[in-house]
């Protein structure tokens, strides 16, 4: 007899996971699908000396470098930025640096107030409930009270530790009459709910041995399947399937050896990423009931994509500060150049985080700013920056265009020979604009927080980590793929819990975002209950 | 003395003559043969980036140590960028894998620290924060 689960939750990551948890704590019968393994931390290469070569590698960001069998590819030739992901129960929070800033009230109208884009159908204050529950299960370490925000909920844990550079940089903000605040970290600055605090070892982007950055294969799987969710790892979808009702029945998928299964559920939720649930619901495209992809009566599944264009400004003082150390995450943050002014050539705005610079080989072999430098000179370069330098780390808010898009390719594809993603994206004229504008603050921040030198690395390729936009949420199903409460507009026991519902970026970074949007679709999921369509 | 594969032979001799051009002795640092750096870490780097081996071998044949100054890098980077990016990832890695080397930069490597998670009481009370806080809320009011 074919199993038919409640919901069927496809992504284990982010959003994936705290749905999850949150449904089979509500009573429902969760499956979930995910195409990766559970992250074995020992095997994280940030306590080994070559972990530095480890992240260009094996542990690189991008699918395309790894190249593991539970990745796909991502075509990006026809694109600005490179899309980065991680595939595994705990999804792309492996990889990610944990800052854990909210979206600001602006953000979800920028429309009214800024004449671009479109407003987001809810409010920041919508969301508040949800941020703040959302900080207790992952355990943020932060501190109340930043004039930047809104008054809320004061975080679970101290804010981790300034350092020297943090401290130095605090200072010169203070000279400039320009904001600054300790960063909120979604990473333990003290021992909480049975996980470890951090230790400072700078290495957060290759995957935390300690467990002191959250990702959800720590902070909601174990949970969720102690209330009884089944999560099935090594299942790569192929296709949410549709009945004869236009309900989603459930998804086929493949297993490691490559067999074909399929669950059947009364709801289905997507929870795989800007990139991957446009590429699965575009895959599941049906002759006679969407010939142009699922859900996608709009015509806008897969447009819209935002990635947020990234620069580093990096600044170098002529002392030690052990820019190597610290978390990666950030100390301090500032959102002095955030909201939009009227006298600038470009509206909104960028949050800046001040982050560590990375050990010998990150500094000159550079991912980030400053240029390689060989012979007699290297040592020079060496002696006068290393261990000398922080960056502050800057995300603009990318506003959506219908021409930035994922798209099935046509010729690549994954392991199991599904159709890969190709992705088409431009940085815009406005988006260089306002990067330009916050460069050349940034360094002004530095140079007023005491530093000899300072260098720009504008708009880097590899920094695709904000996936955003491809599935918008709106509540006219001619221009938006998903309601207010992420349910889409065609299909209605199909929901997307995933960045893909962002209307707007915002100019933060989206994972605090996303899974408060995804506790509070699965909280509606549970109240409204009673009223939800499923298939005979 | 090579190191070899099925696939690519690398001349370490080649390559460590390539390495005191590309990192040789100055500003009170020693020179990648100083401190044997390619003889004891290649296979180690090896090991680990396996895809650097063909590309490395690539450059080290294409490079004539004797006539090889740092200027031709950039010529390598523009005929053949992957093995510019083998040569010079190799090379470094294997230099700054050196104890000797770490120790002379002052680089311990990625370790754990402890630290008191409540001592930002501390510049809180010193005042590190009034300024900002005195300059008040600067988020910007929105319609629900």
């Amino acid at each position: 007899m074919t199993y038919r689960a409640d919901v069927l939750v496809i992504g284990a990551g982010a959003s994936g996971g705290v749905a999850a948890r949150h449904l089979a704590e509500h009573g429902f019968d969760v499956v979930c699908l995910e195409q990766g393994d559970w992250p074995d931390r020992s095997a994280f290469p940030g306590t080994r000396p070559d972990w530095e070569l480890a992240i260009r590698r094996d542990w690189a960001m991008s699918p395309n470098v790894r190249n593991r069998p539970e990745d796909y590819p991502v075509v990006h030739d026809d694109s600005d930025i490179e899309p980065l992901m991680y595939n595994a129960v705990g999804g792309s929070m492996i990889i990610y640096a944990g800052t854990w800033p909210r979206m600001l009230p602006s953000d979800f109208r920028v429309r009214t107030l800024d004449g671009v884009a479109d407003d987001w159908p809810i409010a920041y204050q919508d969301l508040v409930p949800y941020y703040d529950a959302i900080d207790r299960q992952i355990g943020v370490s932060g501190l109340a009270g930043d004039p930047a925000y809104p008054p809320h909920d004061d975080y679970p844990l101290p804010p981790l530790p300034l350092g020297v550079a943090g401290r130095r940089v605090a200072e010169g903000h203070n000279r400039l009459g320009w904001h600054w605040w300790p960063e909120p970290n979604a990473i333990l600055s003290a021992p909480y709910d049975g996980r470890r605090p951090c230790v400072q070892r700078g290495v957060c982007t290759s995957g935390c041995a300690e467990g002191a950055k959250a990702s959800t294969d720590l902070t909601h799987w174990p949970k969720a399947t102690a209330a009884g969710a089944r999560l099935i790892t090594g299942a790569r979808v192929s296709r949410i399937t549709l009945g004869p009702q236009g309900l989603a029945t459930g998804a086929v998928w493949l297993d490691r050896a490559g067999v074909e299964h399929h669950q059947e559920a009364d709801v289905v939720i997507l929870a795989a990423n800007a990139v991957g649930t446009a590429r699965l619901l575009l895959l599941s495209a049906d002759d006679r009931h969407c010939p142009d992809g699922l859900a996608n009566s709009s015509g806008l599944v897969g447009r819209r994509l935002m990635m947020h264009p990234f620069s580093v400004v990096t600044g170098w003082w002529d002392d030690q500060v052990e820019g190597w150390q610290g978390h990666f995450g950030a100390s301090i943050t500032s959102y002095q150049f955030y909201e939009t002014d009227p006298s600038r050539d470009f509206v909104r705005g960028a949050k800046w985080a001040l982050s560590p610079v990375g050990g010998p080989l990150n500094h000159i072999l550079p991912m980030r700013a400053g240029n390689e430098v060989w012979g007699a000179d290297h040592h020079e370069l060496m002696g006068r920056t290393f261990g000398r330098g922080a960056s502050w780390a800057i995300f603009g808010e990318d506003l959506p265009e219908e021409s930035n898009r994922v798209e099935l390719d046509p010729d690549r594809a994954d392991s199991h020979g599904i159709p890969a993603p190709r992705v088409s994206y431009r940085i815009s004229d406005h988006s260089r604009r306002l990067m330009a504008f916050q460069e050349e603050r940034a360094a002004e921040s530095l140079t007023a927080s005491g530093c000899q030198e300072t260098a720009v690395a504008s708009m880097i390729p590899y920094s695709g980590w904000h996936l955003m936009g491809t599935a918008r949420m709106g509540e006219n199903p001619a221009n938006s793929v998903v309601n207010s409460r992420q349910q889409t507009h065609d299909v209605p026991n199909l929901y997307i819990a995933d960045a893909s519902v962002f209307v707007t970026s915002s100019g933060v970074n989206p994972t605090c975002t996303i899974t408060a949007l995804a506790l509070r679709t699965a909280d509606l999921l549970v109240q409204r209950r009673s009223e939800q369509k499923v298939p005979a | 003395m090579t190191v070899a594969d099925a696939n690519a032979e690398i001349d370490v001799s080649r390559l460590e003559e390539l390495a005191d051009v590309i990192l040789p002795a100055a500003h009170g640092m020693p020179s990648a043969s100083e401190v044997n750096s390619i003889a004891a870490y290649l296979d180690q780097v090896l090991d680990w980036r396996g895809d650097l081996r063909q590309p490395l071998a690539r450059a080290v044949a294409a490079l004539e140590p004797s006539l090889f100054t740092v200027d031709r890098l950039s010529s390598l980077h523009q005929d053949d960028e992957d093995a510019y990016v083998a040569l010079t990832t190799a090379v470094a890695a294997c230099y700054y894998l050196s104890p000797v080397v770490r120790e002379q930069i002052g680089y311990p490597g990625q370790v754990a620290k402890t630290y008191d998670p409540y001592s930002y009481t501390e510049w809180v009370a010193e005042g590190l924060l009034d300024p900002v806080m005195e300059r008040g809320p600067i988020w910007r009011e929105a319609p629900e």
